[in-house]
């Protein structure tokens, strides 16, 4: 069993009457990827900057690698031992990318080989731009270089692919991944569902701040998914209302698909059968749930693009 | 450094601020003159040239080499004439009318003086030695003394009464007026063969011959030396509070401490370099021949640690950068002047020499001076202990106001 380098028993954080995080527990092991999924305001940050030690808890216990947070006299062996990107990261616009990471690589005792870490990232080619010069897409990507030019056991990652576009994202998908094989203990927050999904060992759906429910994606959607369903592209509201006759779970989609939830094997030839009777030529396909479904189903509304919930 | 707003008000903003005040006082390319209209009415009736002692009154205001002079024709009315020439835009007014008779005037008062420093000595020198006489010298000389009276109470005498037209607001009008005054002192004296019996020998004060500019050196990198901690120190941390640079470098292992020593020894070694550039270019242009000693760097350093800690409790109590930026400007502006860094604090009011005794920035400037320019340890170690307790002061202050932590 994999040792905790986080333990989190409820933890709150208050603000006046606001209670940001709300008597939150969970731990994280190493090595793992562990994804903090929740809307804005969730207190997926909050509870992120309080475990990077730069705000102040207001009840309930935190540790990291075994150091509680807030001794003071502890919190500079956490700072040694992790590296953060924090949201809306930033640097210092007039200096180049190496002289920014090495700038962050300086605040510690020892740090990894500056040119090894720009390869890492494959930050070779702007190397001397300065930092006001570059996309957002090399910029969140001078950000993991700065978490990561300390070697740090464990790296924090506040919402690291917003505002970026899908290739951008692609490619900080792929250095989270290269993270995982190095050994590193990724603790991300998200309000990307098919980030969490795609790149988590283990989510924890947050909204509120409170933990709705924590395990590994496969588990969430077996537990909290519902159904495979059979879309019918293209359908419409007569076909739905005919189906409805027969199966209980249909949804009419605003792209017009028509959704058949379905339980086993047998109940998607009966359905086929019918659609084949009905002489329905339209393209189908079968959808299994993803972490979209369980946020849905356990927090009871989506998450927007801009990370606001709709329900 | 980088930045070319930062580059221009750190150093190279007090850089063209020297130049421009070491133009002005240093003398360099020669000194500017003050145009002065004259309009000389003493004429001679036969040609209308101007008489000899009028031309030779004016040689002697041209001999000094203060003033443009502009000829006014005679028969204009010289206001007008002046204000003409010079246009709306032109400056100031300044007129001197010699009138008609004015050699006339001059001789005779001049005569008259003699003759009554001749009767006056006399009739001392009678009075003195009359004992010795014999009565038919008494009587000769008591007769010749009053024919001699006679002859200086019948003297006309003159008074020869030149006009000085000046506006209400020329800056500089009192100064000519009292160029034109010693002028005319000077010509009496020669005119009645006088000389001075006081006179005045100039020596500097200092040990080393020091120009304006050497002055004006130590002022204006004191002034900006502040500058750079209130207005640029203020506004950079703010900015970087709100970009999320100061949350990303206290996730490190950084501490505030390391933060707030870090500025002031940058800072320091900033204003270090202003005041080699300062030095420098008054050197290369102005010969100024200031050369820091220990104390001046100690106090440069102590003046940077105050600065910064102003420029920190500012950061740390403002969390726009704007904002910042404004009350930087509203707190460094009305010290630069009212400090003495740049005007002298003898030229200024009561009341606002009391104000600059509450300016940190006046001890600073002081402190500054008298290490590089009076060499007055004592004077030195007033300011400095000021300035390094004002210094533990701002510093401690803005410490405490500084977050690390978020709330």
């Amino acid at each position: 069993m994999a040792k905790a380098v986080v333990e989190v028993d409820s933890l709150v954080k208050q603000y006046g009457k606001l209670r940001a995080v709300d008597g939150i527990s969970f731990e994280v092991y190493e090595g793992e990827v562990f994804a903090f999924l929740g809307p804005n305001g969730a207190g997926k940050t909050t509870t992120v900057e309080i475990l990077e030690c730069i705000k102040p808890l207001t009840s309930g216990t935190a540790k990291v690698f075994g150091y509680d947070i807030a001794e003071n006299s502890q919190v500079k062996e956490i700072k040694r031992r992790i590296g953060a990107l924090p949201q809306e990261f930033s640097a210092l616009d007039k200096l180049t990318v190496k002289e920014n990471i090495d700038l962050i690589g300086d605040m510690y005792e020892k740090h990894l080989d500056i040119n090894e870490v720009i390869n890492m990232l494959d930050l070779q080619e702007k190397t001397n731009e300065r930092f006001e010069n570059l996309s957002g897409g090399l910029k969140q990507r001078v950000g993991v270089a700065a978490a990561l030019i300390s070697d740090p056991q464990m790296v924090f990652l506040d919402e690291p692919t917003t505002g970026l576009d899908p290739k951008a994202r692609r490619e900080v998908w792929s250095v989270i991944e290269n993270l995982k094989k190095l050994d590193k203990t990724v603790f991300l927050t998200t309000h990307y569902m098919e980030e969490a999904q795609v790149l988590a060992d283990r989510i924890a759906i947050i909204d509120k701040g409170k933990i709705v429910v924590i395990g590994p994606p496969q588990e969430l959607i077996s537990q909290h998914g519902g159904l495979k369903a059979l879309v019918i592209r293209k359908g419409d509201k007569r076909l739905a209302d005919i189906l409805q006759k027969s199966y209980d779970q249909i949804t009419l989609n605003n792209n017009g698909d028509v959704l058949v939830k379905i339980d086993n094997v047998n109940e998607l030839w009966q359905v086929i059968a019918t659609l084949t009777e009905m002489k329905i030529n339209n393209e189908i396909e079968i959808q299994t749930p993803t972490i979209d479904d369980v946020f849905l189903k356990v927090v009871g509304g989506r998450i927007s693009e801009e990370g606001e919930l709709k329900q | 450094m980088r930045s070319r707003s930062g580059l221009f008000f750190s150093i190279l903003f007090p850089v063209l601020l020297l130049l421009v005040f070491g133009m002005i006082f240093s003398g360099v390319g020669g000194s500017s003159s003050s145009n002065i209209f004259i309009q000389n009415l003493d004429r001679t009736a036969s040609d209308g040239k101007p008489s000899d002692l009028s031309t030779a009154y004016i040689e002697a205001l041209n001999g000094t080499k203060l003033f443009n002079i502009k000829d006014v024709p005679p028969d204009s009315n010289a206001s007008s004439y002046a204000r003409d020439s010079l246009g709306p835009l032109g400056g100031n007014i300044r007129i001197l009318i010699i009138p008609k008779d004015f050699q006339n005037q001059l001789v005779n008062g001049t005569l008259k003086i003699k003759v009554g420093i001749s009767y006056s000595t006399l009739n001392t020198t009678f009075q003195f030695y009359t004992q010795n006489m014999t009565a038919t010298e008494r009587m000769l000389l008591e007769q010749g003394l009053a024919q001699m009276k006679k002859f200086y109470e019948d003297l006309p005498g003159g008074n020869a009464s030149l006009t000085i037209m000046l506006d209400a607001s020329d800056q500089s009008g009192s100064v000519i007026k009292n160029v034109l005054m010693s002028v005319a002192s000077a010509f009496n004296y020669q005119m009645i063969g006088a000389e001075n019996v006081v006179q005045f020998d100039e020596k500097p004060v200092t040990a080393t011959r020091f120009s304006t500019v050497d002055f004006y050196v130590p002022g204006i990198t004191a002034a900006f030396i502040m500058t750079n901690g209130i207005i640029a120190l203020s506004a950079t941390t703010t900015e970087f509070k709100r970009r999320g640079i100061i949350k990303r470098l206290s996730i490190t292992p950084l501490t505030k401490m390391d933060w707030i020593v870090g500025n002031v020894l940058s800072q320091t070694l900033l204003n270090l370099m202003l005041t080699a550039i300062m030095i420098a270019l008054g050197w290369l242009i102005f010969n100024v021949r200031i050369i820091p000693d220990a104390l001046s760097l100690i106090l440069i350093f102590l003046g940077s640690v105050m600065f910064s800690g102003i420029g920190m409790l500012l950061s740390g109590l403002i969390k726009d950068v704007e904002a910042a930026s404004a009350v930087g400007n509203a707190i460094a502006f009305p010290m630069m002047f009212l400090s003495g860094a740049y005007f002298p604090m003898e030229f200024m009011p009561s009341y606002i020499q009391t104000i600059a005794k509450a300016l940190p920035l006046t001890y600073f400037a002081d402190g500054l001076r008298y290490a590089m320019i009076y060499k007055y340890p004592e004077g030195v170690y007033t300011n400095m202990a000021i300035v390094a307790a004002l210094a533990v002061g701002f510093i401690i202050v803005g410490a405490l106001v500084t977050r690390w932590k978020e709330k």
